[in-house]
């Protein structure tokens, strides 16, 4: 295997509707060629949560619309990555807290880890500054017309351990926001990817 | 009312430059003979004929402009329009951005005159009427629409030699099929210069086949998704691009074809090389009169993109001659090349997509970006694996024909389409295109 600083790898549950936004890591991948040295793998990998193999993963994404119920394998091994030092980004696509993604996920997280794990962060958090400056989790153009809940949420969620956040969730739908072929990224006022990119440095200890 | 025919039109431009005691002056005398026909839920609610001539004089003194208009052309009357406009130079104050009129040009004649359209009667209006309503209640579908015929002439002369008339015909038709329920909506548009190209029935099969399949709509998330754009859904926001070619706001920063920093995009490569996009007065599909009626100069054949690069840039006289260029005749029309694949070609090499029948209620966002919002209507599928599978419901989008025609995956065969709101009569080609940026949905069918 080819020595890669970051590879992508989206995890593959049985419950749900897991690949969601498919156009999505290349765009990310290609805004971590654009702005940071790192060596990237330019393929995405989609790899079973079931799967030990997942547990090499420098970064997990986890995402989708439907009904999130993990089997006692992925169960155990979304655990012990998390436990053991790994990065989970998990994205809502419905932009919906009342929603079955949004309202399942969370019922998991706290059958595995409590029911207290999964916090709001401050908008002072590390991420927002790991490498580009943010006051905050930038908001989504889905949310901002209205999409799921029309609410905009201002925070994300997030599950620390040892002082560091293993565990990112968003109902934002920043998969959605971010799911564009790369090439686009030209005509925007903004690059609407910089966040992916503090969430992925962050995540390699930034 | 008759029309008049390039002698007795000439005789009265003559004498109205004779009249004028001013620097320069131009006649410009337009008629019409326009038929319409209306229906609605599915009868008749209005038909009807107008007829109308007008002489509109525009004289200068240096650089003072009046203009008057009269549709009396006996020449009293005549004389009467030209001494009011005299008067009204003398009274105007003096146009900084005047440029003097254009000499003799040499209009080489476009075929805008089909007779099949000319001929066009209350029974061929009611017919096409039959034709929508007719179908459309053998499938319990409520229809409305508009049909409009036009025979009309132009004539504008000028007094440093300039001479030029046609005549002209044309059509449009537009039709919309609603379900009784309400829940279901297809629409049609036609036009054409001439009669024998248009088929009502055909037209109308169109609009009810959409508003039959596009009842229970589902909610697909907001997003960018591969979209196939029928010529109806891009005609207005390619429409809005068409009509921002000029090179004053370009050079001044204020459209999408200026560079920051200063200057301007000509020559610069700004889409696909797949676009190919020209004006030319003689196209058999969409001619258009070989003169511009503001500037009176001759049209020719211009590229305006050759290979995704901008080709030319659009001079008024002024700014020609504030920046040492050459003035250009407006554009009447607009033709893209496309492909040889029909729409369901298309939609059959279609992986996952969704089909946009018509956009609608077009507004501009941003012109120096040409950012256009609008909302799909009429008709919005969904196609997976190269099958339309269910209607969808409407969609917001924010989206610049810049961005669109970067994005192209494939054109189709080009059709006429007419604006509704551009003025240009254009040909353009359904396009399947990546990543166009739907960002809400609409209750609307």
């Amino acid at each position: 295997m080819a020595n890669f600083d970051f590879y992508f790898t989206r995890l593959m549950y049985e419950s749900g509707d897991w690949d969601v936004d498919i156009r999505m890591p290349s765009n990310v991948l290609n805004s971590l060629v654009e702005y940071t040295t790192l060596r990237v793998d330019p393929v995405e990998r989609m790899v079973a949560l079931s799967d030990p193999a997942m547990l090499q993963a420098p970064f997990c994404y986890l995402a989708g619309h439907k009904l999130v119920q993990f089997t006692p394998s992925e169960r155990r091994n979304l655990e012990r990555y998390v436990r053991g030092g790994g990065f989970v980004f998990v994205d809502d696509c419905n932009h919906d807290i009342d929603g079955l993604f949004a309202k399942s996920f969370e019922s998991e997280m706290t059958k595995i880890f409590g029911a207290s794990a999964l916090k709001k962060i401050p908008n002072t958090h590390r991420l927002y500054s790991s490498f580009f400056k943010f006051d905050g989790p930038p908001t989504t153009g889905g949310e901002l017309n209205g999409w799921g809940d029309d609410l905009v949420h201002e925070y994300l969620k997030a599950i620390e351990f040892g002082g560091r956040v293993r565990l990112l969730y968003s109902n934002k739908d920043y998969g959605c926001e971010w799911d564009y072929d790369f090439r686009n990224k030209r005509f925007l006022a903004v690059d609407n990817t910089r966040f992916a990119v503090n969430i992925i440095q962050y995540a390699l200890g930034a | 009312m008759k029309q008049l025919n390039q002698e007795q039109a000439k005789r009265i431009t003559d004498r109205v430059i004779a009249f004028s005691k001013a620097d320069e002056c131009n006649v410009s005398i337009q008629g019409n003979r326009t038929g319409n026909i209306r229906f609605a839920r599915n009868g008749v609610s209005t038909a009807g004929l107008t007829e109308d001539m007008q002489l509109a004089v525009r004289v200068a003194f240096g650089k003072r402009v009046g203009t008057a208009v009269v549709n009396e052309f006996d020449d009293k009357s005549l004389e009467k329009a030209v001494r009011r406009a005299e008067e009204l130079a003398r009274l105007a104050p003096e146009n900084p951005e005047f440029v003097p009129s254009v000499s003799k040009q040499d209009y080489l004649a476009t075929q805008t005159f089909m007779a099949s359209t000319a001929a066009i009667d209350p029974d061929y209006r009611a017919e096409v009427a039959a034709a929508a309503i007719g179908a459309a209640r053998a499938r319990k579908l409520v229809t409305a629409g508009f049909f409009t015929d036009n025979n009309r002439f132009s004539c504008i002369a000028n007094s440093k030699g300039v001479f030029g008339f046609q005549e002209f015909t044309d059509l449009s038709f537009t039709c919309t099929a609603r379900t009784e329920d309400g829940r279901g909506s297809g629409w049609v548009t036609r036009s054409a210069v001439d009669a024998r190209r248009f088929n009502a029935r055909e037209a109308a099969d169109i609009a009810i086949d959409k508003a039959l399949r596009s009842m229970d709509a589902k909610a697909l998330e907001p997003g960018r998704y591969t979209v196939i754009l029928e010529p109806a859904a891009t005609s207005e926001i390619l429409g809005n691009m068409f009509s921002s070619l000029g090179a004053r706001a370009a050079d001044e920063g204020r459209s999408f074809l200026a560079k920051k920093g200063g200057g301007n995009r000509l020559g610069e490569k700004l889409f696909d090389e797949q676009v190919n996009i020209w004006a030319d007065p003689w196209n058999p599909d969409v001619p258009v009169a070989p003169w511009d009626d503001d500037t009176m100069l001759a049209r020719k054949r211009t590229d305006i993109v050759k290979n995704g690069r901008i080709a030319s840039l659009d001079y008024s006289p002024y700014w020609a001659q504030k920046t040492g260029k050459q003035a250009t005749a407006g554009h009447g029309n607009m033709i893209m090349a496309g492909g040889s694949k029909s729409l369901e070609e298309l939609i059959a090499g279609t992986k996952k997509g969704i089909v946009v029948t018509r956009t609608w209620y077009i507004r501009m966002v941003d012109p120096q970006s040409l950012l256009i919002t609008g909302l799909t209507r009429d008709g919005t599928f969904y196609v997976e694996n190269g099958k339309i599978k269910h209607p969808v419901k409407n969609f917001r989008f924010n989206e610049s024909p810049v961005t669109i025609l970067n994005n192209i995956d494939e054109l189709g065969k080009p059709e006429v389409i007419g604006g509704d709101e551009s003025p240009f009569q254009m040909v353009l080609p359904p396009m399947k295109v990546r990543d166009f940026n739907f960002t809400s949905l609409s209750d609307a069918v």
